[in-house]
């Protein structure tokens, strides 16, 4: 059987383009020229009447013939003022960001009954804030250089968001009723119509990543320290307790002395992945997801998560009841409870699963593929590949997959969006891809 | 009794390959590879007239008046057998065709002749997967996707990179996965769906809409380039409209300047008979080695039922290998009848034992 790129010697190619009349007098045209860049674009889908996908026609029709649109099951551009680098979804909402020194570099929209946007004020009067806001709306940080200061990366949890700036450390806005905001808990706070934007101190370094549990926060600093507030209750805040904690507090045990590349969280569980790979959880274990270190429900302060056939982690990913994690082939392994992504079969795990490369689209013609980027929602999973394609998994919440149906997946599925998918942020119903055209 | 040319015509039942030149009909390629078999088929020695008895009126050559008719016997041949009389003995044969190609392209082009256009109906039930090779040019577009249509429009190309074009070609494939796994009639929710996924066996049974498995580009020197593609369900004029819209979604235009089909199925490029072996005794030779390479895989695949899946540097996928699987012991059965009807009842073909499944 010959190998397709090997012609046989009495078959020639074909001879070269014979030479057609050039017509001089037809235009030729030019669409695009060499130096053109790839456009960035945003998509967004998942459950709309929360306004939290930006679209004000899905919640509020244009005209009075067209229905609202509940579930947007498919990709649906999103029009931004300026080019998006970061995203975040929370419970109901979403923040988006630019990397501008413009005024304007954050915009929010979805739930705000909180502030958790911060302070929208409504036309009619300008003591009141909206409710829902159904559009990207700006969010006023109180900056000291607002034209100076970048916006690095916002995270969003179910009542709070954090926004991460390159000069000015961090913002909190929305519920504090735990500390989530890293500032002192007022009794009987009102949270809606809340003008507190709070820039959080108690640094020690810079920070450089944020990442938002369901009512807690975790910090990361340059220098690998990973700082924690919020409810404890399930010691998702690692500081040995379960109580609140209204203050960032560096978090110890077993990540005294290790430098921290990345963080994240979701729900009631939180991993830090090392600068040598390896990985470290606590909080919840209610659904399996520490049992590689201990059978209890909850473990309040950091264990190092032994993981046999893992090899090096770069990348860590937590939801609510479940864990994936990449590592440096790009490989992703899964475990914890719901749909992991092996089928209906596999329904819980405790010891990391690996889901094959060829659902990745690794094949005969592309041996090569990898997973470069891993992402959980509340209940279901997202994975971006090198080539820029999406694949989604879990359940499909008000069809927070984007697959175009609303049935669970129980394996990695491509999802359809109109150009190469650079990142993905996922929510509980809803998600935001940010991608950039073809050529 | 088997005269020598159905035993000539025995040897020559079964599947080829032959590599159809472009510009041309495939009818007319299967036509004159007809008319070579038959002319080599009806020139055989056709064997001696049988005699029969008949009882002639001898005519009397004594000059005595006839009272009664004298009637010898003799034995005198039969003349209604005389090929002049009844004919020749082939007037014509079944040559099939397999997955047809149109007169743009050129490749591999499977027949089947006698007995092997059953196995040609299986190759076109099961989900087998053909290679091509498509050159390309950047810069017209035209009316019917190749290079000698009416241009409809010029474009500037200047900008198109190998890394473009290969952004655009990712796209693609996965476009086509995704509509693998789309017209598979599994159930998505079932264990059984995801297993096939990973083995990647999901795809299309019978009809679909045409799919690109397989999709890579091999030659790239602007305006030129060549791709190499898999498919299923495929027709050529789709294979055009392909490079036409890769043309459209790098922001220029691009025209089809040739479509070589290097593999159908099992039958490849090294197999395929050009013309000037297109006579009886090279096809016989193809048919032979046919069935004896059926004989070999059905050995090999017999002890592992289900190979797992291999990366070999094969284009003959292991996804058509598995789905090939299914018809292959129906292939095999009809090949052991084939090959038992040769050597065993060559001389009483009427016999023929009916091991169909």
């Amino acid at each position: 059987m010959g190998s397709g790129h090997c012609i046989c010697s009495y078959a020639t190619l074909s001879k070269a383009s014979r030479p057609q009349e050039k017509s001089s007098a037809g235009p030729v045209f030019q669409y695009v020229g060499q130096n053109k860049k790839p456009t960035p674009k945003v998509f967004v889908w998942g459950f709309s009447f929360t306004g939290a996908l930006g679209i004000p026609s899905f919640v509020v029709p244009d005209s009075g013939r067209k229905k609202p649109r509940k579930y947007q099951l498919t990709p649906y551009r999103l029009e931004t003022a300026e080019q998006i680098s970061s995203a975040a979804c929370g419970y109901g909402f979403s923040l988006i960001a630019s990397s501008t020194k413009d005024a304007s570099k954050l915009w929010g929209m979805g739930l705000n009954k909180d502030s958790q946007l911060g302070f929208q004020r409504t036309q009619h009067s300008r003591h009141q804030s909206y409710d829902y806001v159904l559009e990207p709306s700006p969010v006023a940080l109180p900056l000291v250089n607002p034209l100076q200061t970048r916006v690095l990366q916002v995270a969003c949890g179910r009542a709070h968001s954090l926004v991460l700036t390159d000069r000015e450390g961090v913002f909190s806005m929305g519920n504090n009723s735990y500390g989530q905001c890293g500032r002192r808990i007022v009794e009987d706070e009102v949270y809606s119509g809340s003008h507190i934007i709070h820039n959080i101190e108690g640094f020690a370094g810079r920070v450089v990543q944020v990442a938002c549990g369901q009512d807690h926060s975790l910090f990361l600093t340059e220098t690998g320290k990973v700082l924690a507030c919020g409810w404890g209750a399930d010691g998702q805040t690692g500081l040995g307790h379960h109580n609140i904690s209204s203050s960032p507090v560096e978090v110890g045990g077993d990540l005294s002395g290790v430098e921290v590349q990345q963080i994240s969280t979701y729900g009631d569980c939180s991993l830090a992945v090392s600068r040598d790979g390896q990985l470290f959880g606590w909080g919840n274990s209610e659904y399996r997801q520490l049992a590689s270190v201990t059978e209890a429900t909850q473990i309040n302060s950091p264990r190092h998560l032994p993981l046999k056939g893992c090899g090096k982690v770069v990348q860590a990913a937590c939801g609510g009841t479940q864990v994936a994690v990449l590592n440096d082939k790009g490989e992703v392994f899964v475990w914890g409870y719901g749909i992991l992504g092996k089928g209906p079969n596999l329904s819980e795990s405790s010891t990391p699963e690996v889901i094959p490369s060829t659902l990745f689209g690794r094949s005969q013609f592309n041996p090569s593929v990898a997973v470069t980027r891993i992402r959980c929602g509340l209940s279901h999973f997202a994975a971006v590949t090198d080539r820029g394609e999406l694949f989604v998994w879990g359940k499909n919440v008000r069809g927070c997959l984007g697959i175009g149906k609303r049935d669970d997946q129980y394996f990695p599925w491509r999802v359809t969006v109109p150009g190469q998918v650079v990142d993905v942020a996922c929510g509980v119903d809803h998600m935001v891809a940010m991608a950039k055209s073809l050529l | 009794m088997a005269t020598p040319a159905v035993r000539m015509f025995r040897r020559l039942e079964g599947l080829f390959c032959v590599y159809k030149p472009s510009g041309v009909h495939w009818k007319l390629v299967r036509d004159s590879i007809e008319t070579n078999l038959l002319k080599v088929l009806n020139a055989t020695p056709s064997q001696p007239l049988p005699q029969e008895v008949r009882f002639l009126a001898q005519p009397s050559t004594e000059t005595e008046a006839p009272k009664g008719l004298t009637l010898s016997a003799t034995s005198v041949p039969v003349l209604s057998k005389h090929p002049l009389v009844s004919g020749p003995e082939f007037q014509n044969i079944q040559v099939g065709v397999g997955h047809r190609l149109d007169a743009f392209s050129s490749g591999v082009l499977v027949l089947g002749v006698g007995n092997g256009n059953k196995t040609l109906n299986d190759l076109y039930r099961t989900r087998v997967t053909r290679d091509y090779t498509l050159e390309g040019e950047f810069g017209t577009a035209t009316d019917d996707f190749t290079h000698t249509g009416g241009v409809v429009e010029r474009s500037t190309y200047e900008h198109i990179t190998q890394d473009k074009l290969e952004r655009v070609l990712a796209m693609l494939e996965g476009a086509n996965q995704k509509a693998l796994l789309m017209y598979s009639n599994v159930d998505m929710r079932s264990q059984e769906a995801y297993e096939m996924a990973v083995q990647g066996l999901l795809g299309p049974e019978g009809k679909s809409a045409p799919i690109l498995t397989g999709l890579r580009c091999i030659h790239f020197q602007p305006p030129n380039f060549i791709l190499e593609v898999q498919c299923l369900n495929e027709t050529q004029k789709y294979l055009r409209k392909v490079v036409h819209e890769i043309g459209l979604e790098l922001r220029s235009t691009a025209v089809c300047k040739g479509i070589r089909r290097t593999r159908d199925g099992l039958f490849t490029l090294q197999d395929a008979l050009t013309r000037h072996h297109w006579t009886a005794a090279d096809i016989t030779q193809a048919i032979r080695q046919y069935h004896s390479s059926k004989k070999h895989r059905k050995r090999s695949q017999s002890p592992a039922k289900k190979p797992a899946l291999k990366t070999s540097e094969d284009v003959t996928a292991t996804q058509q290998n598995e789905a090939n699987e299914e018809a292959a012991t129906r292939w095999f059965f009809f090949v052991l009848f084939i090959w038992l009807d040769h050597t065993f009842l060559g001389d009483a073909p009427h016999i023929r034992p009916i091991l169909f499944i």
